[in-house]
């Protein structure tokens, strides 16, 4: 079936070859602006494919390598950075510690222009609220001149008592303490009363008669009587009042120095019996 | 006996070029297509298209523009192939039609030329209009003479002189 059809074919088959002979034989020979040939230019137009297809693979190849070594500094660069940042994190966290300290100290200074003598700055590294008792952990000690029952204070007021203390660090009972007991002073009647620790972080105030004047956020202060503390230190402000008998008010305190916001204390030296009989030192520590 | 009708005609066209160039005539006729039109009478295509290959070179040798051999090969080709076609599919026979043909034929090939050269230079070469009108009568007269006078029965004519010169 194929051989009649190419026969028949024959003479467009020729002139068709005849014309792509000349076709070829002219494209040779023609020379277009810029000094190729027609040929020239048109076998370079059938190959530019398979040229654009290797540049384009080359330009790939050397961008998949670029992009490797970008990869490679910008990891590195990253690296650097990120160490950088850390850093300058953990010193902008000292710097804002210094500064925090900078400010309680100020504060510790405005609050008490004149400390006494052997009035020790200290850190409140760690605050122990877990257990029933509550403590915290100074970090200077015998050898900084922190001696047992110093007189633990804050800007805001008292934090607590020295209760152990060690060379170089003292264990100290926060006023929230269980255990922990003041003697304060109401300021409306002058009225003497015991203020202990609830063991959860606020203070009550035992003994004060219901006939004595008290008003929410009364501020209460360390009377000085119970041979531990200096007189004249805030302790906490009245927060909740009730009756719990006939007799005595049930008060309870929030504490006026909050030992968990507090890093930066000052440890007073321990009250003398004769200051807590009345002598003139012990109001002079405020 | 086609071929050296071909050798012929072909070495007849180159005398008859060369000698009407240098006579200056304007727009002489093209002979190379007067030989590829006698291999195309009848509607013999491959004839015609082969014999329109060695008549466009010679033509591109002679008369073509310098450094392009092939050019009228192809247009030659072409019409060779053309004038072979509408040989096979109609009968023409007259002087006038044969003559009319060639001249279509001569515009045809000026036209397919110019189409090549724009293809292959990137410009515009058409000849002048009236040279190219001038080409084609010319060619088509000569073309239609020259059937005219095939049609003629020379032959016949010279014998029966011979025997009236004996009778």
């Amino acid at each position: 079936m194929a051989s009649p059809s190419l026969a028949a074919r024959r003479p467009e088959i020729l002139l068709a070859g005849l014309l792509s002979l000349c076709l070829v034989v002219l494209s040779l020979q023609v020379r277009r602006p810029g000094g190729r040939t027609a040929g020239e230019t048109w076998l370079l137009a059938a190959a530019s494919p398979f040229v654009e297809a290797v540049t384009s693979l080359r330009t790939a190849a050397a961008d998949a390598g670029s992009w490797a070594s970008s990869r490679r500094r910008l990891l590195a660069a990253n690296r650097s950075l990120t160490g950088e940042i850390e850093r300058l994190q953990g010193e902008l966290l000292r710097l804002r510690d210094a500064e925090r300290d900078k400010t309680r100290l100020l504060e510790l200074l405005a609050a008490q222009p004149a400390p006494p003598a052997g009035t020790v700055p200290a850190r409140l590294i760690t605050i122990e609220s877990s257990g029933p008792f509550r403590t915290g952990l100074l970090d200077r000690g015998a050898s900084d001149g922190v001696r047992v029952d110093g007189v633990v204070i804050a800007p805001g007021g008292l934090v607590g008592r020295v209760i152990a203390s060690g060379p170089h660090t003292a264990r100290l009972q926060l006023l929230s303490d269980k255990t922990a007991a003041v003697g304060v002073l109401l300021p409306r009647g002058a009225r003497a009363g015991v203020a202990k620790g609830d063991g959860k972080g606020g203070i009550a105030v035992e003994y004060v008669p219901t006939i004595e004047p008290v008003e929410k956020n009364d501020l209460v202060v360390s009377s000085g009587t119970d041979g531990v503390y200096p007189n004249g230190l805030a302790v906490g402000r009245v927060s909740a009042l009730a009756r719990k008998s006939t007799l005595f008010w049930e008060i309870q305190l929030e504490p006026a120095a909050d030992p968990r916001s507090e890093t930066l204390v000052f440890v007073l030296p321990p009250v003398r019996r004769s200051d807590v009989q009345g002598g003139p030192a012990a109001g002079d520590r405020r | 006996m086609k071929a050296l009708r071909v050798a012929i005609g072909l070495a007849l066209a180159v005398l008859a070029t060369l000698a009407l160039g240098a006579l200056r005539v304007p727009a002489p006729p093209d002979f190379f297509l007067l030989v590829v039109a006698d291999m195309a009478r009848g509607g013999a295509v491959v004839a015609a298209t082969l014999g329109g290959l060695p008549a466009g070179l010679l033509e591109d040798a002679l008369a073509g523009p310098q450094g392009l051999i092939g050019l009228h090969a192809f247009t030659k080709i072409l019409v060779g192939y053309l004038l072979a076609t509408i040989g096979s599919r109609t009968i023409v026979e007259k002087p006038l039609a044969v003559g009319g043909l060639l001249a279509g034929a001569v515009l045809v090939e000026a036209a397919a030329l110019t189409f090549l050269l724009w293809v292959l230079r990137g410009d515009v070469l058409a000849p002048a209009p009236w040279l190219l009108l001038g080409r084609a009568a010319t060619t088509g007269l000569v073309g239609g003479a020259l059937h005219a006078a095939s049609r003629v029965p020379w032959r016949q004519r010279r014998e029966a002189r011979r025997r009236m010169r004996l009778t």
